[in-house]
């Protein structure tokens, strides 16, 4: 399935993302030791500094009560987000070195001058009218919000699923900037968007974007898919709402998602027993799992399922195992998700027929996250499904133990016939 | 390029120690059985070697569902294309050291390898961002067969060029140039191809590169080992023009030798050769030069007859050896089969060149 692999999410796609790491690390480092803290300021829930933030014991943190017009980080600790006055602090934090400050900014009301200090910070001014979103998932964040009249730019046209903005698109109201080495910076200097939101390693990835910076243009780096849990995943929505003044609205709508999710992790632990399931697709030699700290692995836990690398850790998020490590999980296994972008069982056994033998294709039980995929090959999956965990571990519960969810149909997911 | 000149009139007629010859052939053929088992007994999961034995002898019990399916499904498939690919590689490493006189000639110099990487290319990164490839991959063409397929319609595709050109080039210097030529403009395609691609397609291409012996099964294994057969039978067939080929053009042609038609069978033994295996493996690096030179040193002769089948040996024990060093013990980790037979095959290649005394010595 070609997606944007950094919104892909950490068990897939990270291997260029593991290996440019060392390098990003080391600039993310360098620039964030020159920076004066003010991170203290700024709200960040008191779990963050534990190993596991507390939505991983399955236990909801008690969400302190934002006052009208604020809101606050509950799950996530890629980002903090502060107030002052009437302005707004929104941290970057390095994704390997989460105490590290990569990207701070300011965040002002339209027409009000910069207040003094904060000269480390890059500011936006708010509410921000228009907004480029590189990856399919920042097009979900403002979907989420009913923002998506803010989009006048993405990626790739391409990948896109949700109808407000596919609608926008066929009106011709969404400009393509291309991705990467094919990023318009001419097209973007001259539509002069507000911002422009993008995924990768906040500090090396805004040096590539020091054109656009020059020319006047906010860049924003999100690295949500730093994120261990699909909740702190998700609540990098807050991000984009401060931006846009959306405090009161996001914390309806994000907390709606949180206490489902919740709820649907007390369902799931009344399952008598936990059905065992192997995830991902191999390549010739190499299988990728996700390993213990991805949020696929979370998503797992909290949908009562075993998975065998529950406990492994691996610094790229994945693990990169030989077939051989994998097939005997893989033989035993009761589920089997996540098959890449196949859809059928006959592709399943074409691309290698040793797969006829693993239990789950035997029985039927192979389920990919493939049902939305729209006729241009874009998988909302990795859109809406990233803001939308509860449903995800809905789709999850009804996979695995059909008897706590009776009624409803899979949403993301779908059986290979 | 460092070419090194084959001397005039050595003799390479069989000599006296072919008793000593036989005599290496049958240690290198014990040498492969033995590496072939111990490549079926090593692997991430630890299967004791009696039991190895047992289900590789059929007798599998009812506890062994897990350990039957690594051993008969992934370790056998596994060894037998190492096998395979090693003896395919080396004999056409061989082949063009032969014909193009250099030392380091190797499998890819005809621009074999990249034509079947760009044919590769064009079904992963072009069939990926085109609205089109999305349609393709839907119809089920995106099962493994259309890799194997678009790589070898590349190597073809190249060697068709390259059998073209040969008819019309007679030098086979030039001949040498012209391969790498087409390698590098297929190279810089797909280069080109690359730096407009998406980071997860280019990986999917990175994987590829790495090169991997696992994953060819049934069908594939079948068709491998049909194509790598034909090529090692004309490879064979060729070695008396290659022992003319050793002394040089003309006097090869003084010696009745029709160069033009031997130099047509080399070749297309070759691209069947390094084709075929490319395309099922992908590019593996260093076994088609390491292995010849290895070959020279250990039988002491230049003749074809000899090291033809001492090279598929060498190739063999080598690509099992390296398999077998591929899955480092404990790990749950395989490393790609590229890197581990080019970390050791660069010695050999850095051996051979500050040997260069010997390259003589070793070739007369």
């Amino acid at each position: 399935m070609p997606q944007p692999s950094l919104s892909a999410g950490r068990a897939g796609g990270t291997f260029l993302l593991y290996t440019l790491r060392s390098g990003a690390l080391l600039l993310a480092l360098l620039w964030g030791g020159c920076l004066p803290g003010l991170g203290q300021k700024a709200t960040r829930p008191a779990a963050a500094a534990a190993p596991r933030p507390a939505a991983r014991l399955g236990a909801a943190p008690q969400a302190p009560r934002a006052a009208t017009g604020r809101t606050s980080v509950q799950y996530a600790k890629g980002f903090t987000i502060a107030y002052a006055g009437n302005c707004k602090v929104v941290t970057i934090l390095s994704p390997f070195e989460q105490k590290t400050t990569a990207a701070r900014y300011l965040l002002v009301p339209r027409g009000t001058a910069r207040p003094a200090g904060y000269g480390d910070c890059r500011v936006i001014e708010t509410p921000i009218r228009s907004l480029v979103a590189m990856s399919s998932m920042h097009i979900a964040l403002a979907d989420f919000l009913g923002a998506a009249d803010v989009l006048v730019g993405v990626g790739d046209l391409k990948y896109a699923s949700a109808p407000r903005v596919r609608q926008r698109i066929a009106e011709g109201k969404i400009f393509e900037t291309g991705l990467g080495k094919q990023l318009n910076n001419e097209l973007l200097i001259t539509r002069h968007p507000d911002l422009v939101m993008t995924t990768g390693w906040p500090g090396e990835g805004l040096n590539s974007f020091q054109t656009l910076s020059a020319a006047g243009v906010s860049v924003m780096i999100n690295s949500e898919w730093v994120e261990t849990t699909p909740l702190a995943r998700a609540e990098w929505v807050k991000v984009l709402a401060v931006l846009l003044n959306k405090e009161d609205l996001v914390n309806k709508q994000f907390d709606k998602v949180a206490r489902e999710y919740q709820r649907l992790i007390t369902l799931a632990q009344k399952a008598a027993r936990r059905p065992s399931v192997v995830v991902g697709l191999p390549f010739k030699d190499v299988w990728y799992v996700p390993d213990a700290d991805s949020y696929m692995a979370q998503f797992l836990r909290d949908a009562g399922a075993a998975y065998h690398w529950d406990r492994t850790k691996s610094p790229s998020g994945s693990l990169a195992l030989g077939f051989e490590a994998v097939a005997p999980v893989a033989l035993a296994a009761e589920y089997w998700i996540h098959t890449g972008s196949l859809a059928s069982r006959a592709g399943l056994l074409a691309l290698d027929a040793r797969y006829a033998a693993f239990a789950p294709v035997k029985t039927g039980r192979v389920f990919n996250n493939n049902r939305r995929t729209n006729t241009q090959g874009a998988n909302d999956y990795w859109e809406s499904g990233a803001l939308r965990p509860d449903i995800v571990l809905a789709d999850l519960i009804r996979i695995l133990h059909p008897e706590l969810l009776p009624r409803g149909v899979l949403h993301y997911y779908q059986p290979l016939k | 390029m460092i070419t090194a000149q084959y001397p005039a009139g050595a003799d390479v007629q069989t000599t006296p120690a072919a008793g000593r010859q036989v005599g290496w052939l049958l240690a290198l053929v014990g040498l492969v059985v033995g590496a072939f088992v111990l490549d079926v007994a090593l692997g991430p999961v630890r299967i004791p070697l009696p039991t190895v034995v047992r289900l590789l002898l059929g007798h599998a019990g009812p506890d062994d569902t897990a350990a039957a399916f690594i051993v008969n499904q992934i370790r056998l498939p596994k060894a037998l294309t190492a096998l395979v690919v090693g003896m395919g590689l080396a004999v056409s490493g061989l082949q063009m050291q032969t014909l193009f006189r250099n030392p380091l000639a190797g499998p890819s110099v005809l621009g074999l390898t990249a034509g079947a990487g760009l044919g590769v290319a064009l079904v992963m990164l072009a069939g990926g961002s085109a609205a089109g490839g999305f349609a393709v991959r839907e119809l089920g063409l995106s099962g493994s067969w259309a890799l194997v397929l678009a790589a070898t319609a590349g190597a073809a595709l190249v060697m068709l060029l390259v059998l073209a050109l040969s008819a019309r080039v007679r030098d086979n210097a030039v001949m040498l140039i012209v391969g790498l030529m087409i390698a590098s403009v297929t190279g810089a395609v797909v280069s080109l191809w690359q730096y407009f691609s998406a980071p997860e397609q280019i990986q999917e291409y990175l994987l590829w590169t790495f090169g991997a012996l696992g994953g060819v099964t049934g069908t594939h294994l079948a068709v491998l080992s049909i194509v790598v057969l034909a090529g090692l039978v004309l490879a064979f067939a060729s070695s008396k023009p290659l022992n003319a080929l050793l002394l040089g053009e003309n006097y090869a042609r003084s010696l009745g030798l029709n160069v033009r038609a031997s130099r047509t069978l080399i070749i297309a033994s070759t691209s069947l050769l390094a084709g075929g295996i490319t395309a099922f493996c992908g590019p593996i690096g260093f076994v088609g030069i390491a292995v010849p030179h290895l070959t020279r040193a250990l039988l002491r002769t230049a003749d074809h007859r000899v090291l033809l089948p001492g090279a598929s040996l060498v190739g063999a024990a080598l690509v099992l050896a390296c398999d077998c060093l591929a899955q480092l013990p404990g790990s749950q980790t395989a490393l790609p089969i590229n890197v581990v037979t080019s970390l050791l095959g660069a010695p050999v290649v850095l051996w051979v060149v500050l040997r260069g005394r010997n390259i003589r010595s070793a070739h007369s």
